[in-house]
């Protein structure tokens, strides 16, 4: 059996007390899992994804991520927890006054590396996302797609454990989010990298082997 | 253009601020300097018709820091022409000592009543002259010159606290989505703000050195050191360079103390 990554428990999430968004679900993602979790809009797909990184508490229940319990996670513990985790977002969520490279360099700069060391990476991960010649570059200088690209390059800048993806193609037309998941599909292959995205339609030519849970009132279920 | 006019939102009010407490720090000098003068040339008159013992005065009136016999000299010397040797003998012999008397710090009005009270409990003291009226009338304006400055910078300072505040605001909200995203891959506290104190730090430097300047250069200025002079005041020793480390530190306080309170405030607000 593969090592579990994220393990719930009876995990309920809600935005207001007394009125859960996600109930009593149980669930488990092991070692170079590849996940999809869909779901109807208003679902709590997001909320779900959110509570995965420590941004949402947890309303009652259990849930372990990479090894730490995020139950009354503290501040430290939370930040250890995200120099694990890589983050994809629909809005991108690029810092716009920061070149492309240096958006590159942020998990690595946090993790403490030199200079050289950020700058090395940040370049080979921009030539694996093909986007190397727009390193100078700020994020609103560029389409939507190279965008989710570099979204993607920083995701995976400090090798992380597990990326979580919140409706990586959402923004996007057929083209580019084929890119998209060609880069996930390859963090998946070559890396080992867990992943898990949230999304409203899973694409009919992946190629690989994944799980499938769907989130219905607020029960996450695992599709066979 | 948008950072510069973000700097000066910050620089304007801390230089005002600086500006108003070295002019409180100056304005002291000058009062105590001219405080200092003004007391070296005070001293109380008495008249006894006996020798009065310096160190039995102290006794009595610990403030008494000399006491200098006056010579009559000068007066009998008036009647020399007018009087004869045998009546100016019988003069010098009945007129009363005259004494100087220097206390060792200014007192205020009520202290000197209290000496005066003192002094005419001596029996042999004939007369005191305190020069009370003139003594108090310009220490108590120095002193009130001194309590409105103080008070016109307490209301400066708060203003210009509000003003910074409000624009570390202004910054905050500006960097808030970077500091997320940082957030989100884990970034300590320090380095996600770490922006913002590189910026107060180097807006704090700024006006301390602006204020250093103008404190340094115009009292150095011809016609500053000719007013000055017209009006008997001056700054006294000033050693420039712990000046410029007070404001500098009083700048960076403030500036580093108002934007950490702004992030928490901020952070507290969006949990």
């Amino acid at each position: 059996m593969d090592k579990i990554i994220i393990h719930a428990q009876k995990l309920q999430l809600s935005y207001k007390k007394g009125e859960p968004v996600i109930k009593n679900s149980s669930f488990s993602i092991h070692k170079n899992d590849f996940v999809f979790i869909t779901g109807k809009s208003g679902s709590g797909k997001s909320t779900l994804i959110r509570s995965l990184y420590g941004e949402l508490p947890l309303e009652s229940g259990h849930l372990n991520v990479c090894g730490i319990d995020l139950k009354n996670i503290s501040k430290q513990k939370l930040n250890v927890l995200r120099k694990h985790i890589g983050v994809i977002f629909q809005d991108y969520k690029l810092i716009k006054e920061w070149t492309v490279e240096k958006n590159v360099m942020l998990p690595l700069m946090i993790a403490g590396y030199s200079k050289n060391v950020c700058t090395m990476q940040a370049h080979k991960l921009l030539k694996h996302v093909k986007l190397l010649h727009k390193a100078d570059k700020y994020p609103l200088e560029l389409s939507g797609g190279e965008q989710q690209r570099i979204a993607i390059a920083r995701a995976l800048a400090h090798n992380p454990i597990l990326i979580l993806a919140d409706e990586p193609t959402g923004n996007l037309d057929e083209y580019s989010s084929e890119v998209i998941w060609d880069l996930l599909k390859g963090a998946h292959q070559h890396l080992g990298t867990t992943i898990v995205i949230v999304t409203h339609k899973i694409p009919s030519t992946l190629g690989i082997n994944y799980k499938h849970y769907f989130l219905d009132g607020g029960v996450i279920n695992e599709v066979s | 253009m948008k950072s510069l006019k973000n700097h000066i939102s910050v620089i304007i009010p801390l230089f005002i601020l600086l500006f108003s407490f070295e002019f409180v720090l100056n304005l002291d000098r000058i009062v105590k300097n001219y405080e200092e003068s003004l007391f070296d040339d005070y001293s109380i008159v008495i008249a006894s018709m006996t020798t009065l013992n310096e160190n039995n005065l102290k006794k009595e009136i610990p403030l008494v820091k000399k006491l200098q016999p006056l010579s009559t000299k000068k007066v009998i010397d008036k009647f020399k022409n007018d009087f004869s040797p045998a009546n100016l003998a019988l003069l010098r012999t009945s007129l009363p000592k005259f004494y100087s008397v220097k206390l060792k710090y200014p007192p205020d009005e009520k202290t000197l009543e209290e000496i005066e009270k003192k002094l005419r409990a001596i029996p042999s003291i004939t007369k005191v002259e305190t020069f009370e009226r003139s003594y108090t009338k310009i220490y108590t304006m120095l002193n009130f010159a001194k309590i409105i400055s103080n008070i016109f910078t307490i209301f400066i300072f708060v203003i210009s606290i509000l003003l910074i505040f409000k624009q570390m605001e202004i910054w905050t909200l500006e960097h808030q989505e970077r500091m997320y995203i940082m957030g989100l891959f884990g970034s300590p506290f320090w380095m996600k703000s770490a922006v913002l104190y590189k910026l107060v730090f180097i807006d704090s430097i700024i006006s301390a050195l602006a204020v250093g300047a103008i404190y340094y250069f115009v009292p150095k200025t011809e016609k500053f050191k000719q007013i000055m002079d017209s009006i008997g005041l001056s700054f006294g020793s000033v050693n420039f360079f712990d000046d410029m480390i007070i404001l500098f530190s009083i700048s960076v306080f403030i500036t580093i103390f108002s934007v950490t309170l702004v992030i928490l405030r901020q952070r507290t607000e969006l949990k």
